[in-house]
């Protein structure tokens, strides 16, 4: 029987051979209104110890809102012993209606020592057919990069913030899209977690007439958190990349020097405070100020344009949350591609 | 090349009006050219964001602000906008209504049914922002004084607020009042907007009770204010599930070829519920179904089921093609009204195993009353595409379920191969469903598993509450957003809505002719009267089940 959220387990045991049959079986068995829903194939990678049960109770929050069929894969690459193990579950939530319950499956593997080559094979072999395959890797990309396994996917869900060495990584990451003939979508959640503070600022400058103030940003002061500093860099690449600014000076870890489009310098502070992501960005353009800070609340942006003669006018907008059930839903929720994102990483890739 | 928005909420998303605040007054240009402005300068900032541009400040006057619609709709839909962050801070409403009253204790009641009606849980601290942009203004709607008194406050906010001199008037009082209130708001010039600002005027429903008071409440309008002023609101068209219509359509390559004469066989579109008239018998005696519910929502479902592509997304593009379907109505003549509209009301009976009475017995009806609580209609749209293929509505209250949803049957697979034998094989059906449990199903037909050949019909269907967890905004968010930000698209055009009458009154007048049909009756609780029954069978055709 379907599992609820309320009590995540891996599920049922399984042999691969018999995953389709027992999970059909699992529908026959479940009782009630219930109804299997899935909008995608979400796959999870992650060679994290113990990251099978974590990954579980991630995706039965992930399902509340994102119908899916999860597979959540645990490998251990360096692990002597070849094994494989397989289970299946589903995940139950009420649907909005109040009455129905919508289902998502979830199969998981445990990929041991050799086995963890198979990887392709067994994610290919469990797809929802018709249905785009999202893979959220959470681990470090590692060579050779195997482009069987890219070419299947829509898109590549990664946090580049646990990233060591960023550009390696992103080269890594690059290969793939190649092998992938660039059909891949890369998603990266770092990026995501700058998604209202980038609302915010941009809904400053929603009409044509506030488009000076581009030409007229002098500084900026970023306030990031302990490891995060590469979040403030992308928003630092984003800026630069919209706006048309080129980076002239990106030695110091406190400023950033930049050059706008009409070769007037912009100086960006880089502070490190507190612990979360960003906690505020002020930029000062002639006599302007424009203010975005996370309320004491946590969870919404206090956002102010004040003019030194004019009484500011302030406003509560969503801030989102630094979480990976908020973040995975944040991303899921959005399509199409991800230009933006690679234009930032570009203008900032060697402060990374 | 720009990235689109990541996620297209709506097919006009493109086509919003971006325009930020605060602005400094030098900054601004002529009002006029803002939609060009916004489109040829596109904010670099925006690029790739899911979030539609926020609208310009503006204040925000309701007229009939002590009302239920206001507490149940206007209000929450402000209240949800501005904690998704699609509002201005400076967005201001200002409560107009006779009855004393503070501003506090405006903002205490708003706050209590804003709580109870919101569909998001109301936040303290979002709240307590918010509350502050709400004003009252005590006045009688004939009173010019309240009106000069208006124009003061209104300059005092765009002062102490930065509304900007934008200004949206919304029409939330009995129609008998929209005439003194615009004859006021002329008077007192707020029709007029400074250079930079605009004004703009939301009417509910009903746009008059026939063509000559439709034809003569846009004349009074326009008396004040010009067309490109006025948004006709139409909450139908509000709702995710009315603008995926086009989508369905347009966006997927294989219904376009099928969407047609040759293909469908004809089209249901069914608006019941299990509600009676619910204190509102004063108006509804002088409305009827038809006039409620056919003129307007229905006949706005039918213009997005039968239009042709539009040429673009604006606004115009896509009124300019549903004005034509309503143009495309077959009038029929008085003595074939009888024939093909059915007009009844409900006696006693029960709905969800509860007795209720009869429409004549409910209270502040005339108990002789000849006023319709259902109607059902066969149309026909001259055009090539829809060339004879019968298009039947069907509204009622006290049916035995609440439900409103269009049902496309397409013509059967011809009488070969599997069908040989049988001739009692169902139609293919597309059918969309408006409201409640939204979505999409198509029946098909399957061979039911075993050794002889059976064949049944299946159903594969879309729930949207099933495969996005996220909810739909409320349709009144959407309207609300898109008349500040200059968007009509979702709003009804003058020549639509006097089309709609027209086509309504060669009903209407038939049935106050002297040679009337008589008033057919229907248990509550039951899906109709036999005469609507009838009125497809003489096509050998039935009413979907629901």
């Amino acid at each position: 029987m379907p599992t609820t959220a309320d009590s995540v387990s891996l599920g049922l045991p399984v042999a691969i051979d018999r995953i389709d049959r027992e999970l059909k079986k699992l529908w026959s068995e479940g009782e009630g209104a219930m109804s299997r829903a899935s909008l995608m194939n979400l796959a999870v990678y992650s060679e994290e110890p113990d990251s099978l049960t974590r990954n579980t109770q991630l995706l039965a929050r992930i399902t509340e809102s994102h119908a899916c069929r999860g597979i959540v894969i645990g490998a251990g690459p360096q692990s002597k012993n070849d094994c494989i193990e397989a289970w299946i579950s589903a995940h139950c939530h009420v649907g909005r209606a109040g009455t129905k319950q919508v289902c998502s499956e979830q199969i998981s593997f445990l990929l041991e020592g050799a086995k963890v080559k198979l990887l392709p094979s067994i994610v290919f072999s469990q797809l929802d057919s018709d249905l785009p395959l999202y893979l959220w890797w959470q681990s470090k990309f590692a060579e050779p990069m195997d482009p069987q396994l890219w070419s299947w996917i829509d898109r590549l869900i990664y946090d580049s913030q646990t990233w060591r060495d960023f550009n390696a990584q992103m080269r890594l990451v690059e290969t793939a899209q190649r092998e992938a003939k660039q059909r891949i979508v890369l998603c990266d959640l770092n990026w995501t977690r700058l998604v209202h503070f980038r609302i915010a600022f941009a809904q400053f400058f929603d009409h044509p007439s506030s488009h000076h103030h581009f030409r007229e940003i002098e500084r900026g002061t970023i306030v990031f958190g302990e490891n995060f500093r590469s979040t403030a860099m992308l928003y630092v690449g984003w800026l630069a990349a919209q706006l048309g600014w080129e980076i002239r000076n990106g030695k110091s870890r406190d400023r950033i020097e930049l050059e706008n489009s009409t070769r007037r310098t912009v100086q960006i502070e880089m502070q490190e405070s507190g612990d979360a992501p960003i906690s505020s960005f002020v930029a000062h353009s002639s006599d302007i100020k424009f203010e975005i800070a996370l309320a004491r609340c946590g969870d919404l942006l206090e956002v102010c344009r004040a003019k030194s003669d004019q009484a500011p006018a302030r406003q509560l907008l969503p801030a989102g949350e630094n979480d990976s059930v908020k973040l995975m839903s944040e991303e899921l929720m959005r399509g199409g591609q991800r230009r933006v994102y690679l234009r930032a990483v570009e203008k900032v890739r060697a402060l990374l | 090349m720009p990235e689109q928005p990541e996620r297209i909420r709506g097919w006009t998303h493109r086509l919003k009006v971006c325009v930020p605040l605060p602005v400094e007054p030098s900054e601004v240009r002529d009002v006029s050219t803002w939609l060009d402005m916004t489109k040829d300068q596109p904010n670099p900032l925006r690029e790739g964001l899911s979030t539609r541009a926020v609208p310009q400040p503006c204040a925000i006057v309701i007229f009939g602000a002590t009302g239920d619609l206001t507490h149940r709709k206007l209000i929450p839909a402000l209240y949800n906008l501005a904690a998704d962050g699609e509002l201005p801070p400076a967005v201001t409403v200002v409560g107009f209504a006779r009855r004393p009253k503070t501003d506090e204790e405006f903002r205490n009641q708003l706050g209590e049914t804003t709580r109870q009606f919101s569909r998001q849980e109301v936040r303290d601290d979002i709240w307590k922002t918010f509350s502050q942009s709400l004003f009252y203004h005590q006045s009688e709607f004939e009173d010019e004084g309240g009106y000069r008194s208006l124009v003061k406050r209104l300059d005092q906010i765009d002062e102490e607020r930065g509304t900007r001199g934008n200004r949206l008037f919304y029409f939330a009082a009995a129609p008998e009042q929209f005439e003194p209130i615009l004859k006021n708001l002329k008077a007192a010039g707020l029709n007029t907007a400074k250079k930079g600002s605009w004004a703009r005027v939301i009417i509910e429903k009903p746009f008059g009770r026939d063509l000559a008071s439709a034809q003569e409440l846009n004349r009074v309008v326009s008396n004040s204010f010009s067309e490109d002023q006025t948004y006709r609101i139409d909450h139908f068209l509000g709702k995710e599930t009315a603008q995926n219509i086009l989508v369905l359509r347009f966006a997927n390559a294989i219904f376009e070829p099928i969407w047609n004469a040759r293909y469908i066989d004809h089209i249901q579109i069914t608006a019941a519920e299990t509600l009676g008239v619910e204190g509102r018998a004063g108006y509804y005696e002088t409305a009827g179904a038809l006039r409620d519910m056919v003129q307007n929502h229905l006949l706005q479902l039918l213009c997005l089921v039968a239009m042709e592509a539009p040429t673009d997304l604006s606004a115009d593009s896509i009124r300019d093609e549903k004005v034509k379907v309503v143009r495309s109505l077959r009038r029929y003549r008085a003595d074939e009204i009888a024939k093909w509209v059915v007009r009844s009301q409900y006696t006693a009976g029960a709905i969800n195993a509860e007795p209720v009475p009869a429409y004549r017995e409910e209270e502040r009806v005339n108990p002789n009353s000849e006023t319709e609580t259902y109607v059902a209609l066969r149309l026909l749209l001259d055009t090539w595409r829809w060339s004879e293929v019968p298009i039947y509505l069907r509204v009622g209250k006290r049916l035995p379920k609440s439900a409103t949803e269009i049902s496309v049957h397409f013509k059967k697979a011809p009488m070969v191969l599997f069908n040989r034998d049988s001739i009692e094989h169902d139609q293919n059906v597309l059918v969309i469903r408006i409201q409640p449990d939204e979505g999409i199903s198509l029946r098909m037909m399957a061979k039911i598993p075993g050794t002889s050949l059976r064949i049944e019909p299946v159903k594969m269907d879309f729930h949207y509450g099933t495969s996005f967890g996220k909810a739909s905004p409320e349709a009144y968010e959407r309207l609300l957003l898109d008349a500040k930000s200059g968007d009509a698209t979702l709003f009804a055009r003058r020549d639509e809505v006097e089309e709609a009458w027209a086509f309504i009154d060669s009903i209407e007048n038939a049935w106050s002719g002297k040679d009337a049909p008589p008033l057919t009756f229907y248990p509550a609780g039951s899906w109709g009267p036999e005469e609507a029954d009838e009125l497809l069978a003489r096509d050998g055709r039935a009413w979907r089940r629901l």
